[in-house]
């Protein structure tokens, strides 16, 4: 190496030998150092490759085969359904789908909601705008489990504090994650809290950006400030929202830390999510087979889930740009 | 399209022999990095009933995976390992802390030893055995230690640790159910401590009534493992069980099991138990004890030294007691047993070394250091029913009178038994099912799970 090193600036290199004037051969020697770039970042990339594309196949081959997780490693054999007949057949998976996409239609929608007003407030602020933007980024910054670990702490019902408001108020002392619908509510509370900033932050991009001659257009022509944002602001900002809504739903589907923390998927499975429940079957039970089974039903739910929103979404811009 | 079509450059490059090359080079590359991974994998553990285990007894490194034993003060993993360095010279033992939950510790344990490495010697939980070794993730020790080294153990705890007749596990300390009491409380009313749960339900009520408590009796009802080490409890006193003998079948839909469930329903609708109860674990229950809030408490084997840790409002108020059992039934009522095996790795590359270190780990010296200075329960009996052992702490002077149960971890389905266990538990205390609704969903589930096909 240290050889190397002494010899290497020397004529051979190109950049010496290409007279720096001839713009032609500059423009090839750029190339040439793009595909170097190219050359260099493939060990890497294929490395990337291994540890995303290869895990994501190998759970999809895993979901069709018959798994046996043995000391000496992963014995996968032959091509079977057996895996999706037990995520189908049993109810504790048609129960943790159900509350997943409820949770998820519920806590993205008032996210979007909140999200939109905040960012609509956020605009007019021009001077405090940063502060407000920092104090708003704390609870999206918050690692999930430390959020839903100080939630934890609000909802104890021995020195909570949302125990100590409940009863202030006189509403005695209800069991927040000891009963089914208030720990899920509880824990939908905990969701919009820490995601409604990022919802605001994403909207308030798209607001920044919109056109102002359109606005004054509107003025001239005599809208007054509800007009102007059904017929002009939310239209104009239904691309970005409609971004924020697929990084949310991608999001809330994969719920896992939340119920983790909060209830371990209790009380009963109240509160158990797709994702926690692939995790017992794979990691508590050790039954990869339908753990990856879930994984992938799961993702192919969320896909399709996104593919629908998108049409859906895009019928209503293009209606909308015809009238 | 066609845009581009004419910008494209002739076919013909100089680069295509340095691209060849580059591309080797990053193959070859990759090629090492993903040999790196695979290259722990070690053969399969020969199966010969033969007790010479491969390795040296005497000398070597072995690494040992513990989670934390005890919350505060001294370690007990370093402790005992410098005393069994100082024991054995020539063998070192490299601590690995594990993590401290429980699934996450199995999750971590499985991919490792899956993966072909993973540590020599390692603590896992007493409701491992039957899981672990169906998945070829233990070394079953009988192989190599003879049956008299298995006699020095309890009652009770080997065959906990045993599955198709093999031993897999050595176990290193148990835990169990105790009743944790006030003292000054059952005092006052002239109470003594009570041995059925009826009796306890009563005095919980007439203390209750005079407001001298918030609480009767507080216990672990979430829905999680502790759940199903309580309702074992109730089950066993009221005279049920899980399964058959054979672990084929579910025989949790009984007239005992409902009665259990009943009792610990009503605990939580008569206001003894708190409403909450469905979200307690150990530590929710231990800080209405130790904040005074309960008359009765039950939790495992440090609920007595945590309550009587600064801070608490309960310090020389408490006593333990064995568990109380239904009427007409004999007493005293059953503990759960709960605790902590030494498993060997079957990549393990030392196992002599790794026996040695385990018999000196169940032996009797670290068994009194475990015991005397760290008020760990002892799997040694000739340790635990030592007097000084005994004179150490109220709660190992109690030890000698319980009456032991398992929780039925005899099957490899075992976590998905008891998680029909603990979400029907929990369901019924959180008020939204019936006993009698929970124990046929309970059956249902562990039926499906032991003919393989739960989730």
């Amino acid at each position: 190496m240290a050889t190397d090193r002494t010899t290497a600036p020397t004529d051979k290199n190109p950049h010496r030998v290409l007279p720096p004037s001839a713009k032609r051969k500059h423009d090839v020697n750029r190339k040439r150092q793009a595909r170097l770039g190219w050359y260099f970042s493939t060990p890497a990339l294929l490395v990337v490759a291994g540890v995303t594309i290869f895990p994501i196949v190998f759970s999809v081959v895993m979901s069709f085969s018959n798994v046996q997780v043995l000391g000496s490693g992963f014995q996968l054999s032959g091509a079977t359904l057996n895996n999706f007949g037990i995520v189908f057949g049993s109810a504790k998976w048609r129960y943790a789908l159900a509350f997943t996409v409820i949770y998820t239609v519920v806590t993205v929608t008032i996210e979007v909601v909140l999200g939109t007003l905040i960012a609509l407030v956020l605009e007019r602020l021009r001077g405090v705008r940063g502060w407000m933007m920092a104090m708003l980024l704390i609870p999206w910054s918050l690692i999930t489990v430390i959020s839903a670990q100080l939630w934890n702490y609000i909802y104890d019902p021995t020195y909570g504090a949302a125990d100590a408001i409940f009863s202030a108020l006189g509403l005695g002392h209800p069991v927040i994650l000891g009963s089914n619908a208030s720990a899920i509510i509880a824990m939908m509370v905990a969701d919009i809290w820490k995601t409604t900033p990022f919802v605001a932050i994403i909207v308030l991009a798209g607001l920044v950006m919109l056109p102002g001659d359109v606005y004054e257009a509107a003025e001239m022509d005599g809208s007054n400030g509800w007009q102007t944002f059904w017929r002009i602001t939310l239209p104009l900002l239904r691309p970005t929202i409609a971004l924020a809504v697929l990084f949310r739903i991608l999001q809330a589907f994969g719920l896992f830390d939340l119920p983790f923390v909060l209830t371990q998927g209790g009380p009963g499975y109240a509160t158990t999510s797709l994702a926690v429940l692939g995790y017992q079957a794979m990691f508590t039970n050790l039954s990869f087979g339908p753990g990856a089974a879930v994984a992938v039903t799961t993702a192919a739910l969320v896909v399709l889930g996104c593919i629908v929103f998108l049409r859906v979404f895009r019928a209503q811009v293009n209606q909308g740009e015809e009238n | 399209m066609r845009i581009k079509e004419t910008n494209r450059r002739p076919a013909k490059s100089p680069w295509s022999k340095r691209f060849r090359a580059a591309a080797f080079v990053s193959v070859a590359m990759t090629a090492v990095v993903l040999s790196g991974c695979s290259s722990s994998s070690t053969p399969t553990p020969s199966s010969t009933s033969v007790a010479s285990a491969p390795g040296t007894a005497d000398s070597g490194t072995i690494s040992w995976w513990a989670s934390p034993i005890t919350s505060s003060g001294a370690d007990p993993r370093t402790v005992l390992i410098a005393d069994f360095e100082k024991a054995y010279p020539n063998i070192k033992v490299n601590l690995i802390s594990a993590p401290t939950d429980t699934d996450t510790n199995r999750a971590t344990l499985t991919t490792q030893i899956s993966g072909g490495a993973g540590p020599d010697v390692y603590m896992g939980d007493v409701i491992w055995p039957a899981q672990f070794a169906d998945h070829q993730l233990a070394t079953p020790l009988s192989q190599y230690l003879p049956a008299s080294y298995f006699d020095t153990f309890a009652p009770g705890l080997v065959a906990g640790a045993t599955y198709k007749d093999q031993v897999y596990g050595a176990p290193f300390f148990e835990d169990q159910g105790f009743l944790y009491y006030r003292k000054d409380l059952l005092a006052e009313n002239n109470m003594k401590v009570p041995t059925t749960w009826e009796e306890l339900m009563a005095d919980s009520k007439a203390i209750q009534a005079k407001g001298q408590a918030q609480y009767g009796y507080v216990f672990q009802g979430a829905s999680y493992e502790g759940a199903t080490c309580n309702y074992m409890e109730f089950l066993t006193d009221a005279g049920g069980t899980v399964l058959n003998s054979g672990a084929t079948s579910s025989t949790v839909n009984s007239t005992e099991a409902l009665k259990a469930l009943t009792f610990e329903q009503q605990l939580v609708t008569s206001g003894v138990s708190p409403q909450a109860e469905s979200t307690y674990q150990e530590l929710q229950a231990m800080n209405e004890f130790s904040a005074g809030n309960s008359v009765f408490m039950r939790n495992w084997d440090y609920g007595y030294s945590t309550s009587q840790a600064p801070g608490s409002a309960v310090i020389g108020k408490v006593g333990v007691a064995p568990m109380p059992t239904f009427e007409g039934q004999k007493t005293p009522g059953y503990s759960n047993i709960g605790g902590w095996n030494l498993y060997v790795n079957p990549h393990s590359k030392n196992v002599a070394a790794d026996l040695t270190f385990i018999k000196w780990m169940t032996g009797s010296d670290a068994q009194k250091t475990l015991a005397t200075q760290f008020s760990e329960i002892p799997t040694n009996q000739a340790v635990r029913q030592s007097p000084d052992v005994v004179k150490s702490n109220a709660v190992l002077a109690v030890v000698p009178q319980t009456k032991l149960i398992a929780r039925p971890a005899q099957t490899p389905f075992y976590p998905q038994v008891s998680t029909a266990i603990y979400t029907n538990v929990s369901a019924v205390l959180s008020g939204s099912m019936t006993p009698a609704a929970a124990l046929k969903a309970a059956e249902t589930a562990i039926n499906t799970a032991l003919s393989g096909g739960g989730l």
